[in-house]
């Protein structure tokens, strides 16, 4: 089985599937810390996503989207918990 | 022989990633969860972003990931314990079976200010009750 | 003293790799081992000594550390799939660490270790709240962070 094979049939399934579940709780999630924890977690497996891609077709200029990412996954998730802090404060 | 270090690693990487958005889905509160997303996925997009790093094998992909890398194993732990205070704040029920929270009491919910030791009595509370 | 000493080890290994003539990690590491040892054989006195004890700390607490980080995530992998009895508490963590970068490099440590969230630390810096997934009994744990990081973390700091 060479690599590319190995990665069409295996991880991206297994990636896939995990972005599935975690929008199920992404849409489920009965406070709204439970659906930003989601979110984060999905641009993580975006992350995660891109650099199987970037080995796919053979492009290594794809990693600089997910160094991108993981910059705008923290920085998302630190307005969002401080939005959530001072939402009830009048 | 490059090949099979390479499938071993984004296999595990992959493994850790569906485990943790499997327990994001099973857990019962919101702090399980956030527990379970700052665990797993670090591991797992390191394994993932390595395995790339050795496919490309270039000076110039490897600090870019070793970038990645670190940075994401700095903010995860921060982002969460951001989540797991606004969590707190806003009241967010904790799972009925929890054994105990030493925490309740110790917020200050008008100057959002965290104590260190439980006060005895709120005098702005003492005030109401005379009125 | 020590970063005295710490930048002429890394002199050494600069002047290792220029006569050798190999730019590559293996030999810069080679060369940082070899001028500690030099270092290590020429450097006489009892306050210059620390750095010797520093480096092979440092470097036994990062393996702990990556140890602990795959145990965490294989603990993980187990429970998420046969969902075991959960024990969920928030401890409140008494702190021995006082400034800020000691506590921030505490809890960054605390919170990649298996089975706990960092909520806050009070503003006063005195204790830490802990989340915990799986707590068989508080005294016993507050000991084995104790033990376990927090001691060595200032014993290399400090």
């Amino acid at each position: 089985m060479s690599l590319s094979e190995f990665y069409y049939m295996i991880i991206i399934p297994m990636l896939g599937i995990s972005v599935i579940l975690v929008f199920i709780r992404f849409i489920k999630g009965p406070s709204l810390a439970d659906r930003v924890i989601a979110l984060d977690m999905l641009i993580l497996i975006s992350i995660g996503i891109i650099a199987v891609y970037s080995v796919v077709f053979n492009q290594s200029t794809f990693l600089d989207i997910a160094m991108l990412f993981s910059l705008i996954a923290f920085l998302s998730t630190a307005a969002y918990a401080y939005y959530i802090e001072q939402r009830q404060r009048k | 022989m490059k090949e099979y270090i390479i499938m071993i690693l984004s296999f595990l990487g992959a493994l850790f990633i569906l485990s943790s958005s499997i327990g994001i889905l099973r857990k019962p509160d919101v702090y399980l969860r956030i527990n379970i997303t700052g665990k797993a996925s670090t591991l797992g997009i390191g394994l993932l972003l390595l395995s790339s790093g050795l496919f490309f094998n270039e000076v110039s992909v490897g600090t870019r990931i070793t970038a990645t890398i670190i940075f994401v194993f700095l903010t995860i732990s921060i982002g969460g314990h951001m989540l797991a205070r606004a969590a707190y704040f806003t009241k967010t029920p904790t799972w009925e079976k929890t054994k105990l929270d030493e925490l309740a009491g110790h917020y200050d919910y008008e100057t959002h200010e965290l104590r260190s030791e439980i006060p005895r009595k709120a005098p702005e509370l003492n005030n109401e009750t005379k009125n | 003293m020590t970063k005295s000493l710490f930048l002429s080890n890394l002199m050494l290994t600069l002047i290792w790799v220029l006569a050798t003539g190999v730019l590559t990690e293996e030999n810069l590491l080679f060369g940082f081992f070899l001028g500690f040892g030099v270092l290590w054989i020429v450097t006489t006195g009892k306050t210059d000594r620390k750095y010797f004890y520093i480096v092979p700390t440092l470097i036994g607490f990062i393996g702990t550390l990556l140890w602990e980080i795959i145990k965490a995530n294989f603990m993980t992998v187990k429970e998420s799939i046969f969902q075991d009895q959960l024990e969920p508490a928030i401890i409140k963590y008494p702190l021995k660490a006082k400034t800020d970068g000691e506590i921030s490099l505490l809890a960054n440590i605390v919170a990649l270790t298996p089975g706990t969230v960092v909520i806050d630390i009070s503003d006063d810096k005195k204790v830490m709240f802990i989340h915990v997934m799986h707590l068989k009994d508080k005294e016993s744990f507050i000991k084995e962070i104790q033990t376990k990081f927090e001691n060595k973390l200032l014993k290399i700091i400090r």
